[in-house]
């Protein structure tokens, strides 16, 4: 029965995390110009995780970031006008971000460019075991949801060395 | 009929083998001719070989696809949450 187990694990045939939320954004696909949609459960990213060189610092940094992290769902649509989606899209997942389990860290709103940025933060036992971010913008609809321990830090720090440039936080600057 | 049952009798009629069968029937049920063995060996193993560096290129393919997958996912989320850090920077001033 053991092996049954670990074979079906290895397999991938029991995902080792489930999404921790349901993006329920597939309907927005057909209008977008551009899909990215990234599902992977914890047995992928763990052989990916493998391939990782320990040369290149950007890969040594995402293998390291990969730890603590158990699965990496994506879902981004850019569309070529205004108002593809709508905020009752952004509701749904947003609903299911509640207390107490989850907890926003950010929420930014921009009326007059109705742009939203949000992050949330899950955590079980003072322990942090899922991340989510909503970025929202006219013509862009990005939901990311990273379940495991995740290090803002070091993610935050990635997105700077791949062309963007880094923002410095003050204590960086000292 | 006569001439059919002629054919048929003539056909099914008992021959005996060619001199030289038994002593050549006997020699391939030991292993044939010379090299003929090891040939077929050869060329299972050489099959074997094939295929298991057929899935060892297929599963680095895979591994491959799976890191970039990895490397996009972890650009877009980290990028964002960059973006985030930005904005929240830029309230703050």
């Amino acid at each position: 029965m053991n092996i049954l187990v670990k074979l079906l694990l290895y397999t991938g045939a029991v995902p080792l995390a489930a999404q921790q939320i349901q993006f329920n954004l597939d309907h927005l696909a057909a209008k977008a110009a551009e899909t990215v949609d990234v599902s992977l459960s914890g047995a992928t990213l763990q052989f990916a995780a493998k391939f990782l060189e320990g040369k290149d610092p950007e890969e040594a940094q995402v293998k390291k970031l990969l730890e603590g992290i158990t699965g990496i769902y994506v879902k981004s649509y850019e569309f070529k006008t205004d108002g593809a989606w709508t905020p009752a899209d952004l509701d749904r997942v947003r609903n299911q971000l509640r207390a107490p389990q989850w907890a926003r860290i950010v929420d930014i709103t921009s009326t007059g460019d109705r742009e939203t940025t949000q992050v949330y933060v899950r955590s079980e036992n003072q322990k942090m075991t899922g991340l989510a971010i909503l970025v929202a913008e006219p013509k862009e609809l990005t939901v990311v949801n990273i379940v495991g321990n995740v290090d803002l830090n070091s993610l935050a720090d990635l997105g700077g060395h791949f062309g963007i440039p880094k923002v410095e936080t003050p204590s960086q600057k000292k | 009929m006569d001439w059919l049952e002629a054919e048929l009798k003539r056909a099914l009629a008992r021959k005996d083998p060619e001199p030289g069968f038994g002593a050549r029937l006997s020699a391939r049920s030991r292993g044939g001719r010379p090299g003929t063995f090891s040939r077929r060996w050869l060329a299972a193993a050489a099959s074997v070989l094939v295929l298991a560096g057929s899935g060892a290129a297929y599963r680095h393919y895979e591994g491959v696809r799976a890191k970039d997958k990895v490397m996009l996912a972890v650009r877009l989320a980290g990028g964002k949450l960059n973006q985030v850090q930005n904005r929240v920077l830029g309230v703050a001033k």
